[in-house]
């Protein structure tokens, strides 16, 4: 096991607002990571930091040992992929944007070749989505777009993945359909997967967790770590009820069920 | 069982539909076609009147051949070039901007074209350099020069290419300033204002085939780099931080885009006027027709587009004939029913 991603002293701020503070973290390959946190803690900021795609205001970030501005272009995009939020409307069809994912292996001109349909086809069988391939974004679902992106993602091929909140908008079956590809692309092909994940339950899911809170970093490690140190409840600022239930971790909340149910 | 295990049956799935290919060509085969059959009419209708028959157009005498060959050809294959610019400015610009209401003359070109003429006929009216001078570089020289500095204080004005909001804005900024230096350039010379509108409302009559030689090179020379980076088009549509992300370098992509919009409605603005519409309907209509990607999209834009001005261009001969309007007029009336319509079809979708 060795580490894929690393951050030193990384500090990241947006006009006089300061996101994330020194922050140093060692991500490992081969193991799925979730950022957990509440709203405004720096989740999706220190996705972009890890993703090159914000100029940190002091700290490196090294991906397979080797700084991010170090890389050429390309060659970061074959290495480390991202997923955003949010992404564009567009008019594509499903496989032409999954097809994009192979964008820095063949470059502007490139006719795909039988490896990028190859790496397609593998994406969008992992993610459900070949079915629809033929269709356009626009007359997908959420549930149905969200995997076309997935697979888009897992179409780079990468060694690291960073996904930007990739279940949300999703019902809880499959926001666990999501969670257990990423679990299996981790263990199985040996990625180094980092993503943001609002639901606590599905959080405590992930091989590591990374916590942050208003004040920056509460812990990096272990589910069991986390819940050893209530990391989550200094993160959140309040009281995080963690029941274990037949093996799975289960976030409780703490308000009771309405007096109409109860009645 | 998750969702997510494939079936046997899902292994042979095709990535990609085996009919877009066909459907994509039948329809430009069909832009082709009215492009043709709106040649040869433009032919047969002008302002002298000829007598349009097919026997005629076979064996013309001298005058009728000047007519023919030396101004109606020319101004009808001119507009479709100066449309298929537009049209594909129109694409371009939807793309880099990530908006379906972006047009060729956002970054101000179109005023900037405008206040180049003005200044250059002011100066011929106001002194015998200013004459030679004007007369040297024409109004479409004026017009191309002021389109081109409009664009630079654009992209000056927003320090850049890479802030899409301030580009807008700037856009905007130059437009009105521009409009506002040339009508008040103009209110105190009504003799050229008069000149003016001639070209402010677009006008194919200037035509030669020099402009048509002109044109096409220009044409061919921005839509081979658009149609190289329409798969960088192509990714930004999925926002910009993926196109980052997947390894695309966003200033040479913008930087070059803008330069092929710039050089296309420069172009275009210094042969026919400012002639609106085609560059935001062209596209639209493609879209409509075939869902496209950007590559399929910036080649069946200048087709559309070259078409729709030729087609406005035999309308504002042949409506009030033997008079004419001008083909800016025409394109507006049009462009604008079409867009009211594309709107309530929309609305009543929703």
């Amino acid at each position: 096991m060795s580490e894929a991603l690393a951050c030193r002293d990384l500090s990241v701020g947006y006009g006089t607002r300061t996101v994330l503070d020194g922050l140093s973290l060692e991500i490992a390959t081969g193991l799925w990571t979730a950022v957990v946190g509440p709203n405004g803690s720096g989740k999706s900021t220190l996705l972009r930091a890890l993703a090159g795609l914000t100029t940190p205001r002091s700290g490196t970030v090294s991906l397979q040992g080797r700084a991010l501005q170090a890389w050429p272009r390309r060659e970061r995009a074959r290495r480390l992929a991202w997923l955003a939020q949010d992404s564009g409307v567009t008019n594509l069809t499903a496989a032409e944007v999954v097809g994009l994912g192979r964008f820095a292996h063949s470059g502007w001109l490139a006719h795909r070749k039988s490896e990028d349909d190859a790496a397609m086809r593998r994406a969008m069988l992992a993610t459900g989505s070949l079915p629809w391939a033929t269709r356009r974004m626009t007359t997908l679902s959420g549930g149905e777009r969200q995997r076309v992106l997935l697979a888009r993602v897992l179409a780079v091929e990468a060694a690291v993945v960073l996904l930007d909140e990739p279940t949300a908008h999703l019902d809880p079956p499959h926001q666990e359909d999501i969670a257990r590809l990423l679990r299996d692309q981790a263990q199985g092909c040996g990625v180094c997967m980092v993503s943001a994940i609002h639901d606590l339950s599905l959080a405590l899911t992930a091989d590591r967790l990374i916590v942050l809170g208003a004040q920056g970093l509460v812990g990096h490690g272990t589910v069991r770590e986390a819940l050893a140190g209530d990391w989550l409840s200094t993160a959140f600022r309040t009281r995080v009820d963690i029941i274990e239930h037949e093996g799975v971790y289960l976030w409780r909340p703490a308000l009771a069920p309405a007096a109409s149910v109860r009645a | 069982m998750s969702a997510l295990r494939p079936s046997i049956v899902e292994l042979e799935l095709p990535l990609f539909a085996a009919n877009t290919g066909w459907r994509l060509a039948a329809w430009l085969a069909a832009c082709l076609a009215v492009t043709l059959l709106l040649t040869a009419s433009s032919l047969l209708i002008g302002t002298s009147s000829l007598e349009t028959s097919f026997g005629w157009l076979l064996n013309p005498d001298a005058q009728s051949s000047v007519i023919l060959w030396q101004i109606r050809l020319p101004r009808t294959v001119g507009a479709w070039f100066a449309g298929a610019l537009l049209g594909l400015a129109g694409a371009i610009a939807q793309g880099v901007f990530r908006n379906p209401l972006a047009e060729p003359y956002l970054l101000g070109s179109a005023s900037g074209a405008a206040l180049g003429v003005t200044l250059s006929l002011l100066a011929a009216d106001a002194s015998l350099g200013g004459l030679a001078w004007a007369g040297k570089l024409g109004v479409t020289g004026a017009a191309c020069i002021g389109a081109c500095a409009a664009i630079a204080l654009t992209i000056l004005l927003s320090r850049g290419v890479l802030a899409t909001a301030s580009l807008l804005l700037a856009g905007i900024v130059v437009a009105f300033l521009l409009s506002a230096v040339t009508s008040l350039l103009l209110l105190s010379k009504p003799d050229v204002w008069r000149a003016m509108q001639a070209f402010l409302l677009g006008n194919t009559g200037f035509l030669s085939w020099s402009s048509v030689g002109l044109l096409g090179i220009v044409f061919v020379v921005c839509l081979a780099p658009a149609v190289l980076l329409s798969r960088g088009l192509d990714a930004l549509s999925l926002g910009e931080d993926t196109a980052r992300s997947l390894g695309l370098s966003l200033p040479m992509l913008r930087l070059t885009l803008l330069g092929v919009l710039s050089l296309a409605t420069a172009t275009a603005v210094g042969q026919v006027g400012i002639v609106g519409f085609v560059g935001l309907v062209a596209p639209h209509l493609v879209r409509e027709t075939v869902s496209v990607n950007h590559r399929q999209l910036l080649i069946g834009a200048p087709l559309c587009g070259g078409a729709l001005l030729q087609a406005a261009d035999l309308v504002s001969r042949w409506i009030v004939h033997p008079a004419e309007l001008p083909v800016g007029a025409v394109t507006a009336v049009v462009g604008g029913i079409y867009l009211v319509l594309l709107l309530w079809r929309r609305n009543r979708h929703e």
